[in-house]
């Protein structure tokens, strides 16, 4: 969840001066936060740097717990005009027990709401880098620990850093950098970090290229009592003002995962935490409320008198098993499991394979979701099974899932066809293994049911206006059904039309209408979708799911794809470029084989002349991304107007229905008017719903 | 000697001939006291048109054939005492007539012995097999050559297999092509496939068979019984031997070859007859058809025999002297031992050691690629040490054990990862600048670790994962189908060329077809998948192999073997196992000629049974060392550099002038481009700047290929362009361009003439004038200059215009001599 906090003071000053200037659809997007960490228990000040406009950002929404950001107050212009302004200070205050990690943030502007930003939360002060530590030399002295923030700013860049360690010293280098990339919206190049200790006399001693993805990790223990150098540089030497990166630099311990990594909850299970610089035979404890949602769960473990630094955990409410010590690889020796379950286990070494038999009777359907990579394991699972001769039955290595690849494997509604045994078998895809190869597996019913996603991750409103939300549905194991959608914790001011998607159907959107009078403002919103039970539904209350946000994020090249994010955001801004848009009806009834005219009109601010374009889908170049016209009904591009050129301000969309079109009745649908931003992005505004109805034939 | 001793005389008894027969055809031999041996002793023909040759040769004090035997067999007389049964010519080849037991008198200069033959199965209607008779036959005289009736279509609309490797379809081809024009099985002597190669008709490959040749008469019998085609079940031909495999003797020494084969059936026959002999050297050696091989020069080649897609040897020495003195020679280590061995039976008298000064500007370039400074020259030149030199290699190769004296690990992964980095083709041309990137960087923290190679190997060849996030994947796409991995492969880490069999059976080694694709079927379940292991803006390949093949493989001269997961498993498994000889053969062949100038075998990558080591013992032994350190290749190179052998004079004496193998001086070699270019910058002061990397990466830092950098000295001096995996790529050659280059061209007059460079600041610190003189010889020759350079040096400061026209004149010259150009 987000939370909020405005800086009243800022707000106040700053509402009243920008928002009647306030016109122009370009939404800040957020290039990078300089220093790119904060430290807990501190409050710090921090310079966020954009494309398109910041002048008048008066909130700060932050992820999770814990962290707050205020905008730091500009002076007035002298002369009355609205500024650029591309660079804002912010002010983080992070609580002295706020989780460390990876934070989003986004501010409120009268021009929209931004793209997302993130802040790395670190235990160690922060250290900025000088600028000028590009050789050994120039080297930059710091004391460890510490958290070295700096930025690979240009071509042939290298930073270099100078500091003192003892013999037998651990020490432990962790690198943010592309990781803190995937959330910025058009960056088209992106920076792969690489790290090398050097003794003080240029001999180097580790390196580090690719570890966490692209960022690099080092862990090691000083040789000698000296001087050491830290030497961060983008591999190909290139470099960019926007490349942040933040080194965490100290000696304890550093845990990457724990094993089993399926915990239950309300018990207390003994984990072993599996990193560097950790003691042989350190054991942690934990303890999760019985309440503790199921899934994935970032914590800290505590070792003797200090915490960790935050991990992964599989939370299960199911029955946890542990692989057990005895060989499992083959059908022979396969361990006995049962199922629904949740097991863990690891993959010992490298070409190792794990199996688990289980007994099932035909006609029964499980799912088996392996949850490794996504908690931080190095494991990239390849997931198999099998019948009890050892035919193959089912594989899965990597699986899609609301628009994302993962590693992890996943086999859904796995049909048993007889009474019998069967075998779970898994394994790294590249057979690799060691500590770090930890797995979850959790088995489940497979039931009907759905998942619903938010393209995109925020909508921009202006006073008076409509804006539009698409959803998708993903469809598990022959869930068919309608899905009603809602919102909540909308801004004051605005109200939302919850569309629908149809049975069998993909796409739906929400129309959110803003009043005439509604004050700038952001929030957070929650979409939840909710089964449409007919009278074949199964008995019980309706399935729900709330959706997940995610920011659209422009490929080097221009194609689009998506990252998720952990709110969606609604803005109310100042007056924009459309003032309005209506149509001539909002309801639609077409007979099979038939058509129907909406006509659209649309108040451009003053002085706005770009073209603007008519849509009832959502898409970029020739990807539909979004559609929530009824089966069998499409825009008769020809008979349609829907390029209105700089001095127009009307034009028309025809709908036309298959002849074979089947019956529905009012589907929800939108008309856009969109207007280019630039190659990639554009602002997109909404008539109030159209209702569109199929007839009978 | 012999002629004075008494010899056996009299025909065995009838009975020992025959108990002798179980044994026939092998190569014993007939021991005499003194005098003269005939091999074999016993000898068996079976068939029609069995054929056998005698070799004869002197015998030792010991009444013993060794590898110094004076070869007789053309000096000797031969008798057939039952001509009926077999026939003996001059040249001391017998051929089968008739079923029986038989003698066959041989006579050198009045002594004489008897050699027992047994003929049998001889029939008066000759069955001849198309495999086992007609094959060879085609071979032997050259038709199903490249060049003739093998070329891609045939020669004169008739066309053969290369080398027979398709018996079917050449059988096809003599009998029914053309409506059968080709032979008349009702008279065959008119066939034309017998009047072509005897010229009784025109024939554009010229005479190739004698009318009253054997082979002729087989050829005929053959069409006589049906001109049968090859059968599936006989058999194969699995090995040869042949004797002698080793003669040492003067030049103008003749020796006979004997040429056995062996079947798959256990039976063994004479081919000498009808196997191919090629000189591997024919400055040093002539070879005849009937396998008859003469010395003409001093030094050692080898012959290589062929028959039926096996190959093998025989090595020849001429030593290059009657008798040498080594006196002065003190072994270093076992490098030493067995090089001074080759030296004693060459008899070549090696150079002296080299001078410190040479020394430590040799060592420096061949372990880390880099010139000393004048500062770590003047150090080294001025200790007493006596283990000076031993301490400046372990120095250059970081094994020292102490972090202080161990500096040069990065130079030397710098200089190593170029290395393979050229041979292993890492290029942005072909992975893109990220892959590049992230295969150069493993290959160098490879090196810096110096990781034992057989698991650099192993990780390679069995790389998977993300092409960014795993270097070793990349080779996956640098060779991104089975038969590229398969030849890249084997000719890397293996010094075998297996790209000829990937169409037929290799024309000088063993590996056919089928040995071919069983190699690349370790590859064949290799593919990549999507994924975004690098991050979401990743968008790479990720090798990985695919699920469900079963298929097996077969390792070169192996036993298929099958993995349920990744057969690349036992591939690395057998490739780097420690008794697989191509492996660290492999190695030690590359290292040596990294570091002496020449390979114990050349090329370097092809190592090949028929291409032996100029010093097979020191080839053993250094292999057998590098397995017994793990693979661990700066003991390998500790091991070469420590020998004296590595520090001798690059200065050649008479008695060795002659020599350009034996490494008895050491070989002047031309700096490779990039060294050359980094000691340039050292030199003069004046670092390069290279596109996209900050100034001071070294030319030997570069990570891609040649054509990426827009560097005029780098392409002169002919970086290579990562395009083959054949050491051959790199061209040591010297050439004009590049001494125009260095003589005329701006990148060393600018760098001489720079304001920021070694003359200028050693002019704005007012050094002295034979201080400078010195720091300039220092920092080109990595010596200090003599009394009459001094001398010259003064007398042309006297002439210049100026001191600094002087000064950046001489060094010019200095980095114009060839001391700077070569490694010596």
């Amino acid at each position: 969840m987000f939370c909020q906090r405005v800086g009243q003071t800022t707000l106040a000053i700053l509402i009243g001066l920008c928002f009647p200037a306030a016109a122009g659809a370009q939404y800040p997007m957020l290039m990078s936060l300089k220093p790119a960490a904060a430290q807990v228990g501190q409050a710090s000040e921090h310079t966020i740097t954009s494309r398109y406009n910041l002048y008048g950002a008066y909130q700060v929404l932050v992820s999770g717990q814990g962290v707050t950001a205020e905008v730091i107050p500009v002076p007035k212009p002298k002369d009355g005009k609205t500024p650029n302004l591309t660079s804002l200070k912010l002010r983080f205050t992070i609580a002295a027990d706020a989780l460390p990690g990876v934070r989003d943030f986004r501010l409120a502007t009268p021009r929209g709401a931004s793209t997302v930003g993130q802040i790395v939360i670190v235990r160690d002060k922060v250290t900025i880098e000088t600028g000028s530590n590009n050789t050994a030399e120039k080297a930059q002295a710091v004391t460890l620990p510490t958290t070295l923030c700096g930025a690979v700013e240009g071509a042939e860049d290298v930073d270099v850093f100078r500091f003192k360690a003892k013999k037998g010293q651990p020490l432990s280098f962790h690198v943010r950098s592309q990781r803190l990339q995937d959330r910025i919206h058009d960056l088209q190049s992106h920076i792969d970090p690489i790290l090398t200790l050097r003794t003080a006399g240029g001999t180097t001693l580790a390196a580090s290229d690719n570890y966490f993805f692209a960022d690099p990790f080092l862990a090691t223990t000083a040789p000698a009592d000296g001087d050491y150098l830290l030497e961060i540089r983008d591999v190909r030497f290139k470099g960019n003002g926007y490349w942040q990166y933040v080194i965490e630099s100290h000696g304890r311990p550093f845990i990457e995962t724990v094993y089993p990594l399926a915990v239950a909850r309300g018990k207390d299970v003994p984990v072993v935490p599996i990193g560097h610089h950790v003691a042989v035979g350190s054991q942690a404890r934990l303890n999760l409320p019985a309440d503790t949602t199921a899934g994935f769960k970032t914590l800290q473990l505590r070792l003797g008198p200090s915490s960790t630094n935050p991990v992964q955990v599989v939370v299960s409410s199911l029955p946890t098993t542990v692989e057990t010590p005895q060989e499992n690889n083959d059908l022979k020796s396969a361990q006995t499991i049962t199922l629904p379950s949740t097991l863990s286990g690891r993959i010992e070494a490298d070409s190792d394979l794990d199996c688990f038999a289980f007994q099932a009777k035909k006609g029964e359907k499980y799912t088996f979701e392996v949850m490794a990579r996504r908690a931080g394991s190095a494991l990239d699972p390849h997931l198999r099974i099998l019948d009890g001769k050892g035919k193959q039955l089912s594989l899965n290595d990597d699986h899609n899932r609301l628009k994302r690849l993962t590693q992890d494997s996943r086999i859904e509604n796995f049909s048993v066809p007889a009474d019998g045994k069967y075998i779970v078998e898994i394994r790294d895809v590249h057979l690799r293994g060691g500590r770090r190869y930890v797995y979850a597996i959790r088995t489940t019913r497979a039931t009907p049911y759905f998942e619903i996603l938010l393209d995109t991750d925020k909508t921009q409103l202006s006073p008076g206006t409509n804006g539009v939300i698409f959803v998708r549905a993903e469809r598990h194991n022959g869930f068919s059904g309608g899905i009603s959608l809602a919102a909540t914790g909308l801004p004051a001011g605005v109200t939302a039309h919850g569309g629908r998607i149809l049975p069998d159907g993909q796409d739906g959107c929400m129309i959110l209408t803003t009043a005439a009078d509604a004050k700038p403002s952001i929030a957070n919103i929650t979409v939840t979708g909710t089964e449409i039970q007919t009278a074949k539904s199964p008995a019980g209350p309706p399935l729900t799911h709330v959706a997940r946000s995610m920011q659209e994020t422009y490929m080097p090249g221009g194609g689009r794809n998506h990252w998720p994010v952990e709110a969606h955001a609604v803005n109310v801004g100042g007056p924009s470029d459309l003032r309005s848009v209506t149509l001539s009806t909002q309801a639609v009834t077409l007979k099979p084989g038939g058509s129907a005219t909406i006509d659209v009109s649309f108040q451009r601010a003053p002085g706005f002349t770009k073209n603007v374009t008519l849509d009832m889908l959502f898409r970029h170049l020739s990807t539909v991304y979004g559609n929530s016209l009824p089966k069998g009904v499409s825009i008769d591009s020809t008979a349609s107007k829907t390029l209105i050129t700089g001095k127009e301000s009307k034009g028309k969309i025809v709908l036309k229905a298959a002849k074979d079109a089947p019956p529905v009745e009012k589907q929800q649908a939108s008309i856009m008017a969109n207007v280019s931003i630039n190659f990639v992005m554009k602002a997109t505004y909404s008539g109030l719903p159209v209702l569109i109805t199929v007839a009978k034939p | 000697m012999a002629r004075s001793r008494r010899v056996r005389t009299r025909p065995p008894h009838l009975v020992l001939v025959t108990l002798a027969i179980a044994i026939a055809s092998s190569t014993t031999t007939v021991e005499a006291a003194a005098g003269f041996s005939v091999t074999p002793e016993q000898a068996t023909l079976r068939g029609n048109f069995a054929r056998l040759q005698l070799v004869v040769g002197k015998t030792n004090a010991n009444g013993k054939r060794d590898d110094r035997s004076i070869d007789l067999t053309r000096k000797a007389r031969y008798t057939s005492l039952t001509p009926d049964i077999v026939a003996v010519n001059s040249t001391g080849e017998l051929l089968a007539r008739s079923n029986g037991q038989a003698q066959v008198e041989v006579v050198v200069e009045g002594e004489t012995r008897y050699v027992t033959v047994a003929v049998s199965q001889v029939t008066g209607t000759p069955v001849i097999g198309f495999k086992e008779q007609v094959g060879p036959i085609l071979s032997k005289h050259g038709c199903n050559m490249g060049a003739c009736h093998a070329s891609q279509y045939g020669k004169g609309g008739f066309k053969l297999s290369v080398f027979g490797f398709d018996p079917a379809n050449d059988r096809r081809a003599i009998v029914r092509d053309h409506h059968q024009r080709r032979v008349s099985l009702v008279r065959p002597e008119g066939s034309l496939f017998l009047r072509k190669p005897t010229m009784q008709v025109p024939h554009s490959g010229g005479h190739r068979l004698g009318r009253n040749s054997v082979d002729h008469d087989i050829l005929v019998a053959w069409l006589l019984g049906g001109a049968g085609g090859p059968e599936s079940k006989a058999p194969k031909v699995t090995g040869l031997q042949v004797f002698p495999t080793r003669h040492v003797g003067p030049a103008g020494t003749e020796q006979q070859l004997r040429v056995v084969a062996r079947y798959s059936d256990k039976t063994t026959r004479d081919v000498t007859a009808w196997a191919k002999y090629d000189s591997m050297d024919e400055a040093i050696l002539d070879v005849a058809p009937t396998g008859l091989v003469t010395a003409s020069d001093r030094g050692q080649a080898s012959v290589m025999i062929r028959f039926e897609g096996q190959a093998q040897i025989a090595m020849f020495v001429t030593p290059f002297a009657k008798s040498v003195s080594l006196a002065g020679w003190k072994n270093n280590n076992f490098v030493d031992e067995l090089a001074v061995a080759k030296f004693r039976e060459l008899a070549i008298a090696p150079s002296g050691l080299c001078g410190d000064d040479a020394f430590i500007r040799r060592a420096y370039i061949d372990a880390t690629g880099t010139l000393p400074t004048p500062g770590e020259t003047r150090d080294f030149l001025a200790s007493p040490r006596p283990d000076k030199r031993q301490r400046l290699i372990d120095e250059l190769l970081g094994l020292t054990g102490d972090p202080k004296r161990d500096r040069f690990n990065d130079r030397y992964a710098a200089w190593w990862t170029l290395k393979w980095s050229d041979l292993i083709r890492n290029s942005s041309n072909k992975l893109g600048e990220q892959g590049m990137w992230a295969l150069h960087n493993w290959i160098r923290e490879s090196f810096r670790t110096n990781k034992p190679f057989d698991r650099f190997v192993t990780e390679l060849v069995t790389a998977k994962g993300s092409i960014y996030s795993s270097g070793p994947a990349n080779y996956f796409r640098i060779n991104s189908n089975a038969n590229d991995l398969t030849e890249s492969t084997a000719q890397l880490f293996l010094g075998i060329r297996l790209e000829c069999a990937k169409c037929h059976h290799h024309p000088f080694e063993k590996y056919s077809q089928g040995d071919y694709q069983g190699f690349a079927a370790f590859f064949r379940s290799v593919g990549t998948k999507s994924s975004e292991e690098f991050g979401l803006f990743g968008r790479e390949s990720v090798v990985v192999v695919k699920p469900g093949s079963t298929a097996k493989a077969t390792p070169l001269d192996g036993e298929p073997v099958e993995h349920p997961l990744d057969l690349r498993i036992p591939l690395a498994k057998w490739l780097t196992a420690g008794n697989n000889d191509f492996f660290s053969r492999n190695v030690v062949n590359r290292y040596m000629s990294y570091l002496l100038g020449r390979g114990l075998v050349e090329p370097v990558d092809d190592l090949r049974s028929t291409n032996p080591p100029t010093n097979v013992a020191l080839m053993d032994a250094l292999s057998k060392h590098l397995v017994e350190n793990k693979f661990n290749l700066k003991v390998l190179l500790r091991a070469i550099m420590s020998s004296r052998l590595y520090q001798l004079s690059s200065q050649p004496t008479k008695a060795n002038v002659g020599d350009s193998r034996f490494y008895s001086h050491f070989r002047v070699k031309r700096m490779a481009a990039e060294p050359l270019l980094d000691a340039v910058d050292v030199a003069t002061g004046v670092p390069t700047k290279f596109k996209s990397l900050p100034l001071g990466t070294r030319a030997i830092e570069l990570p891609d290929a040649g054509d990426f950098y827009s560097n005029y000295f780098l392409k002169t001096f002919a970086k290579p362009k990562r395009a083959s995996v054949c050491e051959c790529e790199r061209s040591s050659d010297e050439n004009l361009t590049q001494a125009l280059h260095t003589l005329n061209g701006d990148t060393v007059a600018g760098k001489v003439a720079s304001k920021n460079g070694r003359v200028a600041k050693l002019l704005a610190a007012k050094t002295g004038h034979e201080a400078i003189v010195e720091e300039l010889y220092l920092a080109t020759l990595s010596r200090r200059p003599t009394a009459d350079e001094q001398s010259a040096c003064r007398e042309f400061l006297k002439q210049s215009p100026s001191p600094k026209e002087c000064y950046e004149d001489l060094l010019w010259a200095l980095i114009n001599s060839k001391q700077f150009l070569f490694v010596r």
